[in-house]
């Protein structure tokens, strides 16, 4: 459990003190919400033998991790750059020997964390029976009799990583994480499934106070949190709600370097390796495509809730005093 | 009726035929979110949409939905759930139609969506995404729709990877194995519209796309191709799903 305290530091700081080398690690978002800025991190650090666990995800933030020789294992449902069709660095590495895949359906990989969110070792999912991917991935996956009826059912191990990787739109210094217009997908059985905790980068880093003014959209509360980065633009090229779109160009343009083990590693010198920070990322993004490459990437707002909520808290202490209610029935 | 069409057009247009209204549809990522968005402005527009990033809305997404977690699924959504609500209806068996693609498919309906070559060799396999939630929903869905490009590579006698459920090796197995769904009900290629036999569980083909034969459907199917006796051209969309369907995917992402 991680004490309340000031958990800001920089990227650098947060990757260097919380991922190690051989590290289980949940890795955060689905088709938004990719935490980019911690994986190119973790790159640079050139963290090694990660073993990734994660339901699904699309912007080629593997491909990249798998590229730069960062992870032995992955237990997933679906990775790709799906902007340009192809997983093409996991592909390569799973050809070679150097990547071990362990493939379950999204329900089932969904399931493998709740298992570890629940603190229970295993738990029966209804998918995965009769596919190859029963016959393959025994080490998360087994066909057992449901000791109530006796009919088959698939049963996935639980899933608990090290550490999380996330990024979310606001955070406060304490490690509250808020998230909204996307309920994290799986990151709420990810991250509190950790058995260290959770790395957080967050477009902006707020005030205790505005979290627990509002604390239903609180996805990671501050006790499993180890690290806060304020880091904007820490999800692209993947979205981040209310903050930025899909920037599908960009995904293009890392897609076709994914494509061959010539290319790649001059997009990682570029991008990643020839980057200090993620800052410096976004500069060079800027100077390379202008300003009006993230311009484009704004959303459309004034889709404010028009639900007005109010917390309202009553205090006992009105009871303070007050006669207890009776009458004649039930006087003594 | 238009003469100026893709057929990833046709393909969207015919497919959207099979949903009805009202029905709990769950769609995977690709040509089954534009499906869905023309359906819910055409002629569903009471059907119900869940993704596996957790959407669940009774109305037509305000844009482009590219993947299932896309922020446009989120916007004036019902409910924004994660995973977990959604597939956990699928389970409660709440769910219609269970709609989804891949990237090879065999008679039974079985569906690789994993990657080709020999798993068991690594060096001779091609990974592709893997199975995403495609498993899950043709386990669990009421009837499963399966939308996918035809040619001998994909429509083949047997999927090199099973990833997603169809018949498995024939009538009665499903049971067998505790599935509650019901199983591929029709698949819609780029050439033409398939539906099953009742009895064996195999695929046949119900309609050919225009500009299509029998002939040449079968020289694009790698297995025996059983064909309906009353087997006919599929009506081509007219100009009106035409221009709706322009509209929901208007830099033709999905579309071509």
């Amino acid at each position: 459990m991680a004490a309340v305290r000031d958990k800001r530091m920089t990227l650098k700081e947060a990757v260097s003190k919380y991922v190690n080398d051989g590290d289980t690690v949940y890795y955060g978002g689905f088709q938004i919400h990719v935490p980019m800025a911690l994986t190119h991190e973790i790159i640079r650090q050139k963290k090694k033998n990660l073993n990734i666990i994660n339901a699904s995800t699309d912007v080629g933030g593997l491909d990249l991790l798998v590229a730069a020789g960062c992870v032995d294992e992955m237990h997933l449902a679906w990775a790709m750059n799906w902007y340009v069709k192809a997983p093409y660095a996991i592909r390569r590495a799973f050809q070679s020997g150097q990547l071990k895949r362990f493939d379950l359906s999204n329900f089932g990989a969904t399931s493998a964390l709740i298992a570890g969110f629940l603190g229970i070792p295993f738990i029966p999912v209804r998918g995965n029976i009769g596919t190859d991917m029963i016959k393959h991935n025994t080490t998360d996956a087994k066909v057992i009799e449901d000791p109530f009826t006796g009919s088959k059912i698939t049963v996935v191990r639980a899933w608990r990583a090290d550490v999380a990787i996330i990024h979310a739109q606001k955070v406060d210094r304490l490690g509250n994480v808020v998230t909204w217009g996307t309920r994290g997908v799986t990151d709420e059985f990810g991250t509190l499934g950790t058995k260290r905790g959770v790395i957080v980068t967050a477009e902006e880093v707020i005030e205790p106070e505005e979290v627990r003014s509002d604390p239903d959209r609180t996805l990671v509360p501050y006790f499993k949190t180890l690290a806060v980065v304020h880091c904007p633009w820490g999800a692209h090229p993947s979205a981040c709600r209310g903050y930025y779109g899909l920037d599908i160009r960009f995904s293009q343009y890392q897609g076709k370097y994914e494509r061959s083990t010539e290319l790649l590693p001059i997009f990682m010198n570029d991008w990643i390796y020839g980057c200090e920070d993620h800052a410096a990322y976004i500069k060079k993004y800027i100077s390379k495509f202008g300003q009006q490459g993230l311009d484009r990437l704004k959303p459309v707002l004034g889709f404010e809730p028009k639900m007005k909520v109010d917390y309202g808290y009553h205090d006992p202490a009105v009871w303070k005093g007050v006669p207890q209610y009776t009458d004649e029935h039930i006087k003594a | 009726m238009a003469s100026n069409f893709k057929l990833t057009e046709l393909m969207v247009v015919r497919c959207a035929k099979e949903i009805n209204d009202g029905e709990v549809v769950f769609a995977g990522v690709g040509l089954p979110l534009v499906v869905v968005g023309f359906a819910m402005i055409t002629h569903a527009q009471n059907m119900i949409l869940f993704t596996e990033g957790g959407s669940i809305r009774a109305t037509a997404p305000p844009g482009l939905a590219i993947t299932v977690d896309d922020p446009a699924l989120f916007c004036k959504g019902d409910a924004t759930f994660g995973m977990l609500a959604t597939m956990a209806a699928l389970q409660r068996g709440e769910v219609d139609v269970a709609f989804i693609g891949g990237a090879q498919i065999d008679k039974y309906g079985n569906i690789n969506s994993t990657g080709v070559g020999d798993w068991s060799k690594p060096e001779s396999f091609t990974y592709f995404a893997g199975s995403g939630g495609a498993n899950d929903m043709a386990t669990s869905g009421k009837r499963v729709l399966a939308i996918m490009p035809q040619d001998p590579k994909k429509f083949v006698e047997k999927v090199d990877y099973l990833t997603t459920p169809g018949y498995l090796d024939g009538p009665g197995t499903r049971k067998k194995l505790g599935m509650i769904g019901g199983g591929p009900s029709v698949v819609v290629s780029t050439m033409g519209v398939y539906k099953f036999d009742e009895s064996t569980r195999e695929m046949y083909l119900a309609e050919y796309f225009p500009g299509q034969t029998v002939d040449k459907v079968r020289a694009n199917c790698s297995f025996d191709l059983n064909v309906a006796s009353n087997v006919k051209e599929t009506e081509p969309p007219t100009e009106q799903e035409l221009t709706i369907l322009r509209g929901i995917d208007p830099t033709g992402f999905y579309l071509g």
